[in-house]
């Protein structure tokens, strides 16, 4: 019966959609400091590389990989995020997407270890190898009625989203904190802020290295799931994707970033039978968004909304039981 | 004495802010800084908070020297201000605005926030209480999800108060509090003024209300064109002169015009 209904395609969609909420939520922890950092297609590719050359070259575990990906995309966040803290609004934009531009670049000119422009194939994959850890205990996805490739897809689909939902929470309880206080308050008044006592550059250098640290870590899974990368992968177009998400999602909140990276992957899969007119379409919601709703389809006002909106099904429900009760 | 400053000068490229002023306020009192516009009441605040550093001279708070340190490490120290026109971050709302003013005094980074360990859990109930507490004082109580840009000018106001009030300062900066303000308010604001120095906070203002500096400043410094014209109690400014000159115009300006 499962088997029936797991796609192997669908289930490649959700998992690219969850990766691209790791990405959303890269831009929108640097945004919420008001930062506008273009450079996540860049550490994505920092974070993607390190972790396939380490897994390929030195036997590395895989997810040992994906946390030097993070790391290297991390530190290097740090050493462009310090000189680039002079930077404001659209010139940090500028030097962020030349940043990423820099990288893919390098990549495709450092033969040697990345292979070039052709890129690097066979990747260890995260679905075949937990595979193999698993077929190896005794396992065999025939009982409970799953192909192969189904069940690889669902390993990798389960362990993205246990990320996901860790990454969220992560980010809920520091926006809570006097932490995610401070990044708002950079925010809306860099002046008022730092007379309030917060230590501007301390917290703008905190939330690119965070923002640069995610998007290498989503390279390195990338990698991992797509077994296949090259400097194409990590061009500014995919720059653009990403911050596509938080526009259009919203950036004031983190499930408009969550939402936009959602919306943003399915949309041209499910514009599929209109062929090449997809892109036309995409375009016009993009045009019609800014015109209408500039800050995003979910604001503080949505979620206020949704939390009323519970609210009162939550008490709805709670009178029924009372009269069953009675 | 709190804070001491000893013959400021600043020069904007060839243009001089500020002469050789020097004054210093008394641990308690309420110091009125007043001038015409464009006398450097603001440049003075700044120099103060280090937005800027003096082109020479020193500021000296509690004992300690602090020219050259960093805006933030400013309110550390027990310096807090509020602007001529209000900055509030609009889109949170009350309460969160004043615990953003109690960020010098929480320490919780980013491991104890999202871990939520007791220590962060007491500092926020803590900050909270604060916010709470500041929030009654200056008559915004019940205000709590309310969102800044919301309020009105008024209380817009008074939350700069309460917003800087939560770094627990020593010295509280206030740059034209009643800029704005009907009678009404501004009465409230004198009260509130008040509050916060039998709080044991020491108070410099800069105001064009003469009325309210009259009645709030225990001494007061005048300046005009950057220099400092008079200092005293608020009588002998009414009745100087030169301070009278300044506001009114000499006689022998009438004549030249």
């Amino acid at each position: 019966m499962l088997g029936e209904l797991l796609n192997p395609y669908q289930l490649q969609i959700i998992c690219f959609i969850l990766i691209n909420i790791i990405l959303g939520l890269s831009i929108y922890v640097t945004l919420s400091s008001g930062q506008l950092s273009l450079g996540s297609a860049g550490f994505m590719g920092i974070g993607a590389y390190t972790s396939a050359l380490l897994t390929i070259n030195f036997d590395v575990p895989i997810f040992i990989g994906v946390i030097a990906g993070a790391l290297a995309a991390g530190i290097l966040g740090l050493i462009v995020g310090i000189p680039s803290l002079r930077l404001q609004g659209v010139y940090l934009a500028i030097a962020t997407l030349g940043f990423g531009e820099v990288i893919r670049v390098f990549f495709v000119n450092w033969e040697s270890v990345t292979k070039g422009a052709i890129g690097i194939s066979g990747i260890p994959n995260i679905g075949r190898e937990l595979f193999a850890t698993f077929r190896d205990a005794g396992f065999d996805p025939d009982m409970i009625g799953l192909k192969n490739n189904q069940f690889v897809y669902l390993l990798v689909l389960i362990i993205l989203l246990i990320i996901n939902i860790l990454l969220i929470w992560f980010f809920i309880r520091q926006n809570k904190s006097r932490v995610g206080r401070a990044f708002a308050a950079i925010k809306m008044d860099e002046k008022a802020a730092e007379a309030m006592g917060i230590n501007i550059t301390y917290y703008k250098v905190l939330s690119f290295t965070q923002g640069a640290v995610l998007a290498g870590f989503a390279g390195g899974l990338f990698a991992h799931v797509m077994s296949y990368i090259s400097p194409a992968d990590f061009a500014y177009n995919r720059a653009i994707d990403i911050l596509i998400f938080a526009i259009f999602g919203g950036s004031e909140v983190i499930w408009g970033a969550v939402f936009g990276a959602v919306f943003m992957t399915i949309l041209p899969e499910a514009l599929r039978f209109i062929s090449e007119y997809r892109y036309m379409i995409y375009g016009i919601i993009l045009i019609i968004l800014m015109a209408y709703r500039p800050q995003g389809i979910i604001d503080i006002n949505v979620l206020n909304w949704f939390k009323k909106f519970k609210k009162q099904k939550g008490g709805a429900v709670h009178d029924s039981g009372d009269q069953k009760h009675n | 004495m709190i804070l001491e400053i000893k013959n400021i000068t600043k020069n904007f490229g060839g243009i001089s802010a500020l002469t050789d002023v020097s004054f210093s306020i008394n641990k308690g009192e309420i110091f009125g800084l007043i001038g015409p516009n464009g006398a450097g009441k603001t440049t003075m605040f700044n120099m103060i908070t280090n937005m800027f550093a003096p082109t020479s001279g020193e500021i000296i708070f509690d004992g300690e020297q602090i020219t050259g340190i960093k805006p933030y490490q400013i309110t550390d120290k027990g310096i807090c201000r509020t602007f001529q026109n209000i900055r509030l971050f609009p889109q949170m709302n009350v309460l969160e605005n004043i615990m953003v003013g109690g960020h010098s005094r929480t320490h919780s980074g980013v491991l104890k926030s999202v871990l939520r360990t007791k220590s962060q859990r007491n500092e926020e109930t803590k900050l909270r209480g604060i916010a709470r507490d500041l929030m009654e004082l200056v008559g915004l109580s019940n205000y709590d999800e309310v969102i800044a840009e919301n309020l009105s000018y008024g209380q817009q106001r008074r939350l700069e108060i309460a917003r800087a009030m939560a770094s627990n300062p020593k010295l509280l900066l206030l740059d034209e509090p009643a800029a704005g303000m009907n009678e009404t308010e501004t009465e409230s604001l004198f009260d509130l003024i008040k509050k916060v120095q039998a709080r044991g906070v020491t108070v410099l203002i800069i105001e064009h209300d003469m009325p309210l500096v009259m009645k709030l400043c225990d001494r007061i410094t005048v300046l005009n064109f950057g220099k400092k014209l008079a200092e005293g109690t608020p009588e002998e400014i009414q009745n100087n002169q030169t301070v009278i000159e300044a506001y009114l115009g000499s006689e022998e300006d009438d004549d030249i015009a």
